[in-house]
């Protein structure tokens, strides 16, 4: 029988591969769709995963998330220094860390840290050292630069028409293992380099500055900004030991000691000046509107796989009908009637069944495509792959095709083989 | 060996005022060679449906060796058919892709009786319907060569009655000579009845009895004369 279905698909080979494709095509919609959201979800949860509690001024929950763990460069508005200094003095914390941003180079975003968070979110170097001194600078697994290279970071970035900061030089001393997160492009240096670049934080006589707008704000003002640039003293030892002197601050990042210490510290910190949110929490926000996107794609996948089924029902009970006379002869020579319903059905489903499993390939595929190109723009690392969820898909796509298939099967069953020979 | 009864047999179909086939009596013997004629629409072709058991006859019976197969269901008349007659058609019906040996196993396969003794027996008579090469293509064929494996098939499962419907009409005269030849050989070799439906004047005088069909009753029932002096 097999041999039979075989001849018959190689004779049909055009129309066979066009079902194949048209099955393949639809299938691979559909689950593009369900594994780059599910991926965008999972690589988006993992790069939050080490940063329990984001603190930044009073203003948008998202953009708070958005610029400090996923680095996307827009103006946040600064924090009074003394949050810091409270937090790392506070008890239920086990580290605090600030970070500053602003400036960039090569497209590669500098980040203005600490060593306690570096030491703390990343197990060890992948290459060279920490950095020890205020000139110093670490990189992402993702940054293009050899250890020992000097960088000069430019305000602002390229695009936004920023410009190279004059007699600033930062020494790369490490690189850090790959994390999947976007902090794998960042350039990391010290908080207080960055401070010293924009003219902030040289003790008492800058506290006037504390409560300008911050540095990635600045970036909008390019112009109005350059009076007050400062300079880096590259051999300055770094102090990480915030006083209430520091300078305004876009977001700290906080680790509690326990669980009840982080609601405890979101609460007290969610007041009139200071916003304190889980990032997961408000992934999760966007999640849900994440998901309703995927409804509206799954959707429009779902009806064009339905065009596909209806048109594939159409062809194939238009295909019994020219091979009426074949059907009928088969059972005139004695074929029973069980065999020629499986042909039909078997030839159909063999075909719909290549279609979706092609389907499942591509659309495999065109994730992991998709991922690595936002992988490349953004260091966040998607995770594609199937699921439980997928494989209950691909019976439900299986299950219902085998219905389908039986359609022209149980037409080509019923049919009177003389009145088909008569044709 | 299988003989056939037809007893005040009817075929009617919706629509149309006459029967297309009515027929009080008529018996043939086993191993008996009969020609049936008559012009276009004569019933020809409903009286091969109905005997084979392709169709059902509207009224009447059609008994076969004491089994009735107008009774049968339709899947019972498909396994009976399969069983019992071997049929040959005017245009083949053979299956393109398939090799020449495929093509006569095909209904065996598809019925799951296709033994090794079976499969050796294809090869042996495709041998004596003088066709070589067993694995060439059928599309590859002549028409002759065709028609040739269409009867190596129709013979495969030793029938009772070899049913030919206008086996030489789509032959040139030395192709339908051979063809001709090779079902009384057949039929011969298998004791079985034969059945030929044609216009083949040639044909028709090789074979034993001629019933001629006129819109659908039978006007003419002769033997032929043995030898004419």
């Amino acid at each position: 029988m097999i041999r039979f279905i075989l001849a018959d698909l190689r004779r049909l080979w055009a129309g066979a591969v066009v079902v194949v494709l048209l099955v393949a095509l639809a299938t691979a919609l559909g689950v593009t769709v369900t594994l780059q959201e599910r991926a965008l979800r999972l690589g988006s949860a993992r790069a939050a995963d080490k940063f329990d509690l984001v603190i930044g001024a009073a203003g948008s929950e998202t953009q708070l998330v958005l610029s400090s763990i996923f680095l996307q460069p827009a103006p946040l508005p600064l924090m009074p220094g003394d949050v810091l200094a409270k937090l790392s003095k506070d008890p239920r914390v086990a580290w605090v860390a600030p970070v500053g941003f602003g400036d960039s180079f090569a497209g590669y975003p500098f980040v203005g840290t600490t060593r306690a968070l570096i030491g703390s979110t990343v197990s060890g170097f992948a290459e060279g050292r920490m950095f020890e001194k205020e000139g110093e600078a670490v990189v992402g697994a993702a940054v293009k630069l050899p250890v020992g290279a000097e960088i000069k970071p430019m305000h602002g970035t390229a695009q936004m028409g920023g410009e190279t900061h004059a007699g600033v030089v930062y020494h790369v001393t490490g690189k850090l293992p790959p994390t999947g997160t976007p902090w794998d492009r960042a350039i990391l240096v010290p908080i207080q380099a960055v401070w010293h670049v924009h003219g902030l934080g040289h003790g008492h006589e800058r506290q006037d500055e504390q409560h300008h707008e911050g540095e990635v704000a600045a970036a909008d003002h390019p112009d109005e900004d350059h009076d007050h640039h400062g300079a880096i003293d590259a051999d300055a030892v770094i102090d990480e030991d915030f006083a209430s002197e520091a300078p305004g601050l876009p977001a700290v990042l906080v680790k509690p000691k326990t669980i009840a210490d982080a609601y405890k510290l979101r609460q007290e910190y969610r007041n009139g000046n200071t916003l304190a949110v889980f990032p997961g929490e408000v992934l999760t926000g966007l999640y849900a509107t994440l998901g309703d996107a995927r409804m509206v794609l799954s959707a429009v996948a779902a009806g064009s796989q339905g065009l596909v089924a209806a048109a594939l029902v159409l062809v194939t009970v238009t295909h019994i009908g020219q091979r009426r006379r074949q059907i009928g002869a088969l059972r005139a020579f004695g074929a029973p009637r069980l065999s020629v319903f499986m042909i039909v059905w078997l030839e159909l489903f063999l075909l719909v069944a290549l279609g979706i499993g092609l389907g499942f390939l591509t659309g495999l595929a065109a994730a992991q495509l998709i991922a690595n190109a936002f992988t490349v723009k953004s260091g966040i690392v998607l995770p594609v792959g199937f699921t439980g969820e997928d494989l209950r898909m691909a019976l439900i796509l299986l299950t219902v095709s085998a219905i389908l298939a039986a359609v022209p099967a149980i037409l080509a069953y019923r049919q009177s083989p003389a009145a088909a020979l008569r044709a | 060996m299988l003989f056939l009864h037809l007893d005040s047999l009817g075929k009617s179909f919706p629509g149309l005022d006459n029967p297309v086939l009515l027929v009080d009596f008529l018996a043939i013997a086993a191993g008996e060679r009969v020609a049936v004629t008559g012009g276009s629409g004569s019933g020809k072709s409903t009286f091969i449906n109905v005997i084979t058991g392709l169709e059902r006859p509207t009224s009447g019976k059609v008994v076969w060796s004491g089994e009735d197969i107008s009774r049968f269901s339709e899947t019972a008349r498909d396994r009976w058919r399969a069983e019992h007659v071997g049929l040959v058609m005017q245009d083949f019906h053979l299956f393109p892709g398939l090799s020449a040996v495929e093509n006569v196993l095909l209904p065996a396969r598809l019925a799951r009786v296709a033994d090794t003794p079976m499969i050796a027996r294809a090869h042996d008579l495709l041998e004596s319907v003088g066709l070589s090469r067993p694995d060439q293509k059928i599309e590859t064929m002549s028409r002759g060569e065709m028609q040739r494996v269409a009867i190596a098939r129709a013979v495969l499962r030793k029938p009772g009655v070899i049913v030919a419907d206008e086996p030489t009409a789509s032959l040139d005269v030395e192709a339908g000579e051979a063809v001709g030849r090779l079902l009384f050989d057949m039929a011969a070799e298998a004791k079985s009845m034969l059945i030929v439906v044609s216009h083949d004047q040639r044909l028709i005088d090789r074979l034993d009895r001629r019933i001629t069909l006129s819109a659908g009753r039978v006007v003419a029932d002769d033997l032929r004369e043995e030898v004419a002096a």
